[in-house]
């Protein structure tokens, strides 16, 4: 009892020293409890992820590097709810989705996850204000909502002149706004970003980055898959993985 | 997931977004769809095509048989090719052949259901008024034949049984017949001489449909003496002509003896045709040597057609699904490569909130619309094929009714049946996987 409000304490006054950078240690929105992940290759197993302890907080802005091979795609594939831990408990606001069925885990991904990919990955039949309204459709939002949604979403990240095009027809910086819009659609708890700005050219991806530095001060909670250092200095926490375990967790001090 | 939760999660607002959506991923690939859908639009348009062409020539094949009484059994002399009595005939210089009086007392008496009997004698020459000639027929009969052969007097008036009794040289013509001989004045009233005997026209008759549509094929044969007949009582023929029949044609002497040349029986009783037709059978087998008559009964026609048809139809039916089903699985075969293709689209359905059962929806509502759209435009290709058919081949098609709404509803179920399978492939893929999928 006593550790447990000593815990609290501490964690208060955590609050009260960080709380400037628009980060809530009383709120986490994701807990990963001794997580492990193993995959069977061949007759080896391969433990792709050992004993992860994390917790993310709202308003959090981290970075996840490390080498490849690390566990950096294996740990973005259970944090996005994309594959399960093989042993642990996954905590997303609050609720177990470690355990859930196909359909319950569909749904968490659209409403509490958005997910920025590395090459976009728009649907390129539709047009710029239909990729943003895709999560909108699969949470069964109506369709004049969505598109209000999807028009003010894509006016936001600086499209309002390309709503109708098609993604073909737009440069990689815009195609990667979309993306963005879209995984702001439904106002998710956590935005998971895959080397984001992987494919762009630096004056294209520092404008990604700010659009990032932007939505975090709004309040967003933001966690980038990547390896470039210099992304990494931007944000507020940096975690290091090696081998499957974490390495390094730390928070830089803007 | 079984198909019937998957039914379930179904609603209206999504439907109609995943029909949009369906539509604009075939657009994306236009040429691709419509080669897809032509398997399905050529057995879609070649199963109704096919239907309404057998359709109608069914319906001409019964009506034709129709013509000639459902209730009839009509028995013919057939002169005969090779006799056995040859050698006695050459001696008497008379070809005797045919029914004869004899068999038709016995039918009447003993076959029962036997109502009426027309029977005619035919001779061939030429038809006059006054100077104008027609190669024709005097064709004598009873009264009652236009009722019994279904064929209507047009103007004027049928010979009555007492002119038949009296031997009234009175005749009826076929309106071709009019036409040819008085092609300017009123044919009543008038006289047709053949050889030295005179009849006076008091009415006419419409022609023998059977012999109209065979005429009619054979457009413009001005010429042709069938169906011009001058139809006068068979005593009237017996006394004017006697019952040996001489021919003298282009030098040849021929000579023959036929008591009639057609005979129709009518039977009261439609279920009695059949074993009516069995005992004249054995009657006409009893009374001749040679097969010298010809029986023909249009019941029995009209069924034989009627299984025909049945088995026509089963043929149609059969190559109409295996072209159906050639084209389900050619769309099956490009909606198994369409999945491939989109693998990554699906995992980012997938990562965005896609369930499997709003996949498996996307896929298979894209494959009723592909087969959907074929059938459409197979209905359409189906329903101009017949009216080309009846244009340019002047032939009687008959599209009915139910023929395109099968039709469309097959290429539908085909599409839900063919659709399953891809569809079911594509929701089963691993989000992960299907996201790395380049």
């Amino acid at each position: 009892m006593s550790d447990l409000s000593s815990d609290a304490l501490v964690e208060n006054e955590l609050a009260n020293t960080l709380g400037a950078e628009g980060c809530d240690y009383r709120k986490p929105v994701i807990e990963l409890l001794e997580v492990e992940k193993h995959y069977q290759m061949g007759s080896v197993l391969v433990k792709a992820l050992r004993g992860i302890d994390l917790k993310i907080f709202r308003g959090d802005y981290i970075s996840i590097l490390g080498p490849s091979g690390g566990g950096k795609s294996t740990m973005l594939n259970i944090l996005g709810c994309l594959d399960q831990p093989t042993i642990g408990t996954y905590l997303l606001n609050g609720t177990d989705v470690s355990n859930l069925s196909d359909d319950a885990l569909s749904l968490v991904r659209g409403k509490e996850l958005g997910f920025i990919f590395q090459s976009y990955n728009l649907i390129q039949q539709l047009s710029v204000v239909e990729n943003i309204e895709v999560p909108l459709f699969y949470q069964g939002i109506s369709e004049k909502e969505s598109r209000e949604t999807a028009i003010e979403l894509a006016i936001k990240v600086g499209l309002d002149k390309r709503l109708d095009h098609r993604p073909t027809e737009l440069s990689g910086g815009q195609q990667q706004r979309v993306a963005i819009a879209r995984a702001l659609a439904n106002d998710p708890a956590v935005i998971l970003a895959d080397e984001a700005t992987g494919n762009l050219d630096s004056k294209s991806g520092g404008d990604i980055l700010e659009i990032f530095d932007q939505l975090n001060s709004d309040g967003k909670t933001l966690v980038m898959i990547t390896h470039d250092e210099g992304m990494a200095e931007r944000t507020h926490r940096v975690i290091r993985l090696k081998d499957g375990g974490i390495a390094f967790d730390s928070r830089t001090e803007n | 997931m079984t198909f019937l939760t998957f039914l379930r999660g179904i609603s209206l607002f999504r439907l109609k977004r995943s029909i949009v959506l369906g539509v604009k991923s075939l657009w994306m690939h236009k040429l691709r769809s419509l080669l897809t859908a032509l398997g399905i639009v050529f057995g879609v348009a070649s199963v109704i095509a096919m239907l309404a062409i057998g359709e109608g020539a069914s319906f001409e094949a019964q009506q034709q048989i129709k013509e000639l009484g459902s209730q009839n059994i009509i028995l013919e002399s057939v002169k005969p090719t090779n006799t056995t009595t040859a050698g006695e005939q050459e001696r008497s210089l008379i070809l005797e052949y045919g029914l004869t009086y004899q068999d038709i007392t016995q039918i009447q008496a003993t076959v029962p259901g036997v109502q009426v009997t027309v029977p005619s004698r035919r001779v061939k020459d030429f038809l006059w008024n006054v100077s104008q000639s027609v190669d024709g027929t005097a064709f004598g009969t009873v009264p009652w034949f236009p009722k019994m052969k279904n064929r209507d007097v047009v103007r004027g008036r049928f010979f009555t049984e007492i002119e038949m009794k009296d031997c009234s040289p009175v005749c009826v013509l076929t309106e071709s017949l009019a036409r040819n001989l008085f092609p300017l004045n009123e044919p009543i009233g008038q006289t047709v001489r053949m050889q030295t005997s005179y009849f006076r026209v008091v009415g006419l008759i419409e022609d023998d449909p059977v012999v109209a549509a065979t005429e009619s094929e054979l457009e413009g044969s001005a010429e042709s003496s069938e169906g011009m007949e001058m139809i006068i009582p068979i005593t009237t023929l017996e006394d004017h002509f006697g019952e040996v029949l001489v021919k003298y044609r282009s030098g040849s002497f021929e000579a023959e003896k036929v008591e009639y040349h057609e005979v129709t029986a009518r039977i009261d009783d439609a279920d009695d045709v059949m074993p009516a037709a069995l005992a004249i059978q054995h009657i006409l087998e009893r009374n001749h040597e040679d097969l010298d008559y010809k029986m023909t009964v249009p019941l029995d026609l009209l069924r034989r057609a009627e299984r025909t048809k049945q088995i026509f139809n089963i043929v149609l039916g059969s190559i109409a699904a295996i072209s159906l089903l050639v084209g389900g699985i050619g769309i099956m075969n490009i909606m198994l490569a369409t999945v491939t293709e989109r693998t990554r689209e699906i995992g980012i359905r997938r990562a965005l909130g896609a369930k499997r059962k709003d996949i498996v929806m996307q896929f298979l509502i894209e494959t009723v619309i592909l087969s959907g759209a074929g059938g459409l435009l197979g209905v359409g290709v189906g329903l101009a094929i017949p009216l080309a058919v009846t244009h340019f081949a002047n032939m009687v098609t008959i599209i009915q009714f139910w023929a395109p709404t099968l039709a469309f509803t097959i290429s539908v179920a085909i599409g839900v049946l063919f659709g399953i399978y891809p569809a079911f492939r594509a929701a089963g893929m691993n989000p992960v996987e299907a996201l790395r999928h380049e």
